[in-house]
C-alpha cells in the first residue's frame, strides 16, 4: 500500500494550479504557459499510476486499486474517500488528456481575461477528476456540483452572443436535478442510518440499505433525472445544443468531452449499484430513452444549419447508445458502453476542436459559409475526415470497437434492442455524411481568407488522432483495465439485489 | 449564593463601552470618531473574549438569564456580527459624516439587546432585549439625517416595530393569564387542563406573530424590502444578520420549552408558515431588480429554510438551526457589508445595472460578494450548501417528505436570482454607472474574514458541527 497520497495530488495539483494562471493574470502568456504546464505535471502524474504496478485489492470496500481515506465531517460520517479502479483510472486520465487541448485550443481563441480563464479551466479539470475519483457520496455530490461552476462562467463570460441565457439555462437545467438527488441521497444516508445505527455516506456501505420498492423507485428516479440530465437523456437535453452553441470551444470540448461522461459515470458508479432492483424495473424505460436518444438526436442533427450545433446533437445521439449499453448491463455491453465513454471523448472533442478552428477562421459555423475547405486546407479537411469517420464508426477507428461491443452485449440479451441499435447507427452515418459532404467538398461559398493549421493546431490533433487510432487498432490494453472493475461491479449489484428482494 | 457578576461580563462590558461612547461624544467636545470607533471595537473584542474564557458557575443568572453554552454561542456569534459591522461601517460612516458617538454608542447597545434576547429566561428580560434592540434601530437605520429613503425606512420599521411588540406583549399577557408565569421555561412548558388550552394557544399565536414581523416570515414580510433598502447598508447587514439570528434563537428556544399538546398545535402553523416563507420569499425575489430588495426577499427565504427546520427542532434539529444561523449570518452580513463597501458616496450601489462589469473593476470584493451570492444559493464549496445540507438533514430524519421536497424547489428557483447578480458581476460589460468607492483597509479585512469563514465552513465544517451539536445535546 502506498502511502503517498497520489490521488489527493492528482486532484489538488489543477485546482491549486489553476491560482497560477490567475496570479498571472496581467501577462497573458505568462498565464498560457502556466496553465499548459499544470496539464502537464498532471498527465505525468496520472501516467504514473501505470507504472506503479498496481494490482485490484479486495478491501472491505469492494476492490480498488488504491484507496485513499481520512476522516472529513465526523459529525454525519462523511470521509474524504478516495478510490481508484480501472474505471476510474480510465476516466481520469481522459480527463487529463483532453484538458491539455483545451488550453492549447484557447491559445490564440481566448484574447480577453487569459488569466480568469485558464482558472477556471483548470479548477474544472481538477473538480472532474475528484468527481471521478470520489467514493464517499457527499464527496461525489460536492465535486458534482462544484464543476458546475467554471462551466458556468466559460460559457458566460467567453460565450458568443447569447450565452448568458445559455449559461443560465445550462445551470438551471442540471441544478433542477442535482438538488432532487441531493434529498434522496440525504435519505440513502438516513435510512441507513435508522436501519444499521452507523450514519454514513460510504458508498459500499450504503449499498446494503434495504428498501421498500417504492422508496427504492422514488431515490432511484432522483438519481436518474440527476444524472439523465447530465448525460443527457430525451427529453431532458434541450439545454445542451443550446449551451453547445454558445460555449468557447475549450468549454464545448470539456462539455462533451467530459461532463456528459460524468451523467453515465454516475449512473453505472452509483445510481445501478445503489438501487439494482429499481434499476431493473426502469431498465426497459432506458432502454426506450437510450434509444429514444440515439434515432431523435440523429434525426434533428440532419436539419442542422449550424456545423456545431449539429456535432452537439450528434453528441447526444451517441450518448443515447451508451446508456443502451448501460441499460443491457452485462460484461460485454458495459465494457462497450465504458470505451464507448473513452472515445466518445475523443472523438467529439476532436470535431469540437475543428469547428473551432473554422470559427476562428470563417467567424461563422453555418454551412452556408463552408464548402470546398479541401481545396484550401487540405491537411485540416483530412483531420476532420479522420475524425468524422471515427465518429460514424468505421472499422479499424475507435468507436468501431465501442458500438460494436455494445451490440454484441445486446444481441445477447435482447437481440430486438442490437437491430435497433444498429439501426441507429446507421442512421447516424447520413448526417455526418451531410456534415463532411457539405463542408469540405463542393463549391466554395465563402469570402474568407483560409489558412491551413499552424503547428500548435497539429499538435492537438496529431495526438488526438494518434489515440484515435490506438484505439480503435488495439483496444485490449483500455479492455484489460476495465474488465475487473466491470466484473466487481456486477458482481457487488446482483449481491445487492438479491438482499433487497 | 453569592451573585456570578463574572458570568455577565460580555454584557457588562457592551453596556459599560456603549456608555462610555456616549459619553466621550458628549463632554469630549472634537468628538474624536477614530477614538470612539476604536474604544467600540475594543469594547466588541473584550465583551467577545469574556465570552469565550469565563465559564458561568451557574446555568442561569437568578433565574431570569441564561448562561449556558448556547447562549455562550450566540452571544459569541452576535458579537462577530457587531465588530464585522464596524470594520464594514468605518469608513461608510466616515465618508458619509455620520461616524461618531450616536452611531457606535448604538450600535453597543443594539448588540447588548441581541445578547439579552437569546439569553432571556424571563419574559421581562426578553422585552427588554427587544425595545433595546428595536430603538436603537430606529435611529440607526435613518441615521442619515438629510436622506429621506433612510428616514422613511426608520419611520416604516418603527411602526412595524410598534405592531409586532404589541402583539408580543399581548401575547406575553395572555400567556401570564393563562399560566400565571412570567418565566419563559416555566410558563410555556406549564401542563394545562384542556379548557385552558384555547388561552393558551391564543397567546402563542399572537406572540408568533410579533415574533413573525420581526424575523420577516410571510405574511408579516411586506416592510422588509422596503426598510433594507432605505438603511444606510451596513446597518442593513446588522439588522439582517443580527435581528434576525437573534430572534430566530428565541424562537428557537421557545420552541424547545414548548409543552408536548401545545407543540403539536403550533406544527401545522410552523409548517405552513414555512411553506409560505419559502415560496414567496423566493419566487417575489425573482423579479427584483434592485440589489437591496432582490437580497431582502433572499433574506425572507432563507428564513423559511430555517423554519422549515425547525419543525424537526424537537427531534434533534438544533443543532443544525444554530450552524444555519451562524452561516447566514456570515453570508448576509457579507452581501450587505460589501455593498455598502462598493456603493459610491451619494447613494448605495443599488440597480442591478450598476454592478455590471464589476467583476472587474473591483476583483476582490466582487469576489467576496459573489462567494456570498453562492453560499447564499446553497452551491458547494460555500457554507450555504453545508448548511442546506444539514437542514434538510433533520427535516428528512424528522420523517417529513413534502416540506423538504417543496423546499429544495424553492431553492430551486432562488438559483435564478442568486445567479442574475452574479451575471451582472462577471458576464456583463461595465455601462455608465454611478461612481464606485475604492477599496480601503478595514473593509477588506472584514471581507477576507468573510470569505475564509464561508469557505471554511464550507469544506471543513467538522468542527463547528461537533461544537454545536455538544452545546445542543
Amino acid at each position: 500500500m502506498l502511502h503517498f497520497p497520489i490521488l489527493t495530488v492528482i486532484i489538488f495539483v489543477p485546482i491549486l494550479g489553476s491560482f497560477l494562471p490567475l496570479a498571472l493574470h496581467r501577462h497573458p502568456a505568462g498565464a498560457r504557459w502556466s496553465s499548459l504546464a499544470v496539464t502537464l505535471v498532471e498527465i505525468i502524474l496520472v501516467g504514473s499510476l501505470f507504472f506503479l504496478g498496481l494490482k485490484p485489492q479486495a478491501g472491505p470496500q469492494g476492490a480498488w486499486l488504491l484507496l485513499e481515506e481520512y476522516s472529513w465531517i465526523a459529525g454525519f460520517g462523511a470521509k474524504y474517500s478516495l478510490g481508484l479502479d480501472g474505471i476510474s483510472l480510465v476516466m481520469v486520465l481522459l480527463t487529463a488528456f483532453i484538458n491539455i487541448f483545451c488550453v492549447l485550443i484557447s491559445w490564440d481563441a481566448i484574447e480577453e481575461k487569459v488569466g480568469s480563464f485558464f482558472f477556471f479551466i483548470l479548477f474544472l479539470e481538477g473538480a472532474l477528476i475528484g468527481l471521478f475519483l470520489a467514493n464517499d457520496l457527499l464527496l461525489f455530490y460536492l465535486f458534482w456540483e462544484i464543476q458546475l461552476i467554471p462551466m458556468f462562467f466559460l460559457v458566460g463570460v467567453w460565450g458568443h452572443k447569447n450565452r448568458i441565457h445559455a449559461a443560465i439555462k445550462f445551470i438551471l437545467y442540471t441544478l433542477t436535478g442535482s438538488l432532487l438527488m441531493l434529498i434522496a441521497l440525504i435519505a440513502i444516508h438516513i435510512l441507513h442510518g435508522q436501519q444499521t445505527g452507523v450514519y454514513t455516506f460510504n458508498l459500499y456501505q450504503l449499498m446494503h440499505t434495504r428498501y421498500s420498492f417504492t422508496t427504492e423507485v422514488l431515490l432511484f428516479l432522483a438519481f436518474l433525472l440527476a444524472f439523465g440530465i447530465k448525460i443527457p437523456l430525451i427529453p431532458v437535453h434541450t439545454w445542451l445544443p443550446d449551451t453547445h452553441t454558445e460555449a468557447p470551444t475549450a468549454g464545448s470540448v470539456d462539455l462533451a468531452g467530459l461532463l456528459l461522461k460524468t451523467g453515465i459515470y454516475g449512473l453505472l458508479r452509483f445510481g445501478i449499484p445503489l438501487f439494482p432492483n429499481a434499476a431493473k424495473f426502469f431498465g426497459p424505460l432506458l432502454l426506450a430513452l437510450g434509444l429514444g436518444g440515439l434515432f431523435y438526436a440523429a434525426w434533428v442533427a440532419l436539419t442542422q444549419t449550424d456545423i456545431k450545433r449539429l456535432v452537439a446533437y450528434s453528441s447526444i445521439s451517441h450518448m443515447g447508445l451508451m446508456v443502451v449499453g448501460i441499460a443491457i448491463w452485462n460484461p460485454i455491453s458495459l465494457s462497450g458502453s465504458l470505451l464507448q465513454m473513452v472515445n466518445h471523448g475523443l472523438s467529439t472533442s476532436a470535431l469540437f476542436i475543428m469547428v473551432g478552428m473554422l470559427d476562428e477562421r470563417l467567424h461563422s459555423r453555418d454551412f452556408a459559409a463552408l464548402g470546398g475547405l479541401w481545396g484550401k486546407m487540405p491537411v485540416f479537411s483530412a483531420f476532420f475526415l479522420l475524425f468524422a469517420l471515427s465518429s460514424l464508426g468505421l472499422p479499424g477507428l475507435n468507436n468501431f470497437v465501442g458500438e460494436v461491443l455494445i451490440l454484441i452485449g445486446a444481441f445477447q440479451s435482447q437481440p430486438v434492442i442490437a437491430i435497433l441499435g444498429f439501426c441507429g447507427i446507421v442512421f447516424g452515418v447520413i448526417y455526418i455524411l451531410r456534415m463532411v459532404q457539405d463542408s469540405l467538398f463542393g463549391e466554395r461559398r465563402g469570402e474568407h481568407e483560409l489558412w491551413d493549421i499552424n503547428g500548435r493546431e497539429a499538435l492537438i490533433l496529431v495526438s488526438l488522432a494518434l489515440a484515435v487510432l490506438f484505439i480503435g487498432l488495439h483496444p485490449t490494453p483500455l479492455l484489460n483495465l476495465l474488465e475487473h472493475p466491470v466484473q466487481t461491479m456486477l458482481h457487488q449489484t446482483q449481491q445487492v439485489a438479491l438482499l433487497g428482494m | 449564593m453569592p451573585t456570578d457578576w463574572l458570568a455577565l461580563s460580555p454584557l457588562l462590558f457592551l453596556a459599560a463601552g456603549g456608555s462610555v461612547v456616549f459619553g466621550a461624544g458628549a463632554f469630549w467636545r472634537s468628538r474624536p470618531r477614530e477614538v470612539l470607533f476604536a474604544l467600540s471595537l475594543v469594547t466588541v473584542a473584550a465583551a467577545g473574549a469574556a465570552v469565550v474564557l469565563v465559564e458561568p458557575r451557574a446555568s442561569s443568572f437568578a433565574g431570569v438569564l441564561d448562561l449556558g453554552n448556547y447562549v455562550r454561542f450566540f452571544n459569541f456569534l452576535f458579537l462577530a456580527i457587531a465588530g464585522l459591522t464596524l470594520l464594514f461601517v468605518r469608513h461608510y460612516a466616515r465618508e458619509r459624516g455620520f461616524a461618531g458617538d450616536e452611531f457606535y454608542g448604538l450600535l453597543l447597545f443594539a448588540a447588548l439587546g441581541l445578547a439579552l434576547l437569546a439569553g432571556a429566561g424571563h419574559w421581562l428580560i426578553f422585552f427588554l432585549g427587544l425595545e433595546l434592540l428595536s430603538l436603537a434601530l430606529y435611529v440607526l437605520i435613518a441615521i442619515r439625517k438629510g436622506e429621506a429613503g433612510s428616514n422613511e425606512a426608520g419611520v416604516k420599521y418603527f411602526i412595524m416595530g410598534a405592531v409586532a411588540s404589541a402583539f408580543l406583549t399581548f401575547g406575553i399577557a395572555l400567556l401570564y393569564a393563562a399560566t400565571g408565569s412570567l418565566d419563559i421555561g416555566g410558563s410555556l412548558g406549564a401542563r394545562l387542563q384542556p379548557a385552558e388550552l384555547p388561552l393558551f394557544l391564543a397567546a402563542l399565536s399572537l406572540i408568533l406573530v410579533g415574533l413573525g414581523f420581526k424575523i420577516s416570515l410571510v405574511p408579516f414580510h411586506l416592510w422588509t424590502p422596503d426598510v433594507y433598502q432605505g438603511a444606510p447598508a451596513p446597518v442593513t447587514a446588522f439588522l439582517s444578520a443580527g435581528s434576525k439570528v437573534a430572534l430566530f434563537a428565541a424562537l428557537l428556544r421557545f420552541s424547545l420549552a414548548l409543552g408536548e399538546a401545545a407543540w403539536n398545535y403550533a406544527l401545522p402553523a410552523i409548517w405552513g408558515l414555512a411553506v409560505l416563507t419559502m415560496v414567496v420569499g423566493n419566487i417575489t425575489a425573482l423579479r427584483q431588480t434592485q440589489v437591496k430588495r432582490l437580497l431582502a426577499y433572499s433574506s425572507v427565504a432563507q428564513m423559511g429554510y430555517l423554519l422549515m427546520a425547525l419543525v424537526a427542532v424537537k427531534e434533534g434539529g438544533a443543532p443544525a438551526l444554530m450552524f444555519y444561523l451562524a452561516v447566514y449570518a456570515v453570508m448576509d452580513l457579507g452581501a450587505f457589508g460589501i455593498l455598502g463597501t462598493l456603493s459610491g458616496e451619494a447613494a448605495d450601489l443599488d440597480a442591478l445595472e450598476d454592478y455590471q462589469g464589476l467583476g472587474y473593476a473591483r476583483p476582490w470584493r466582487a469576489a467576496v460578494l459573489g462567494v456570498c451570492l453562492i453560499s447564499l444559493a446553497g452551491l458547494p464549496p460555500t457554507a450555504g450548501f453545508m448548511g442546506k445540507l444539514v437542514l434538510f438533514k433533520v427535516v428528512l430524519q424528522a420523517h417529513y417528505r413534502v416540506l423538504p421536497v417543496i423546499g429544495i424547489l424553492t431553492v430551486i428557483i432562488s438559483m435564478f436570482f442568486y445567479l442574475k447578480v452574479v451575471v451582472s458581476l462577471y458576464m456583463r460589460p461595465r455601462g455608465e454607472g454611478p461612481a464606485v468607492s475604492k477599496g480601503e483597509a478595514s473593509g477588506a479585512l472584514a471581507g477576507a474574514v468573510i470569505l475564509i469563514l464561508l469557505l471554511w465552513l464550507g469544506l471543513l465544517p467538522g468542527q463547528v458541527l461537533t461544537l454545536v451539536g455538544r452545546i445542543a445535546g
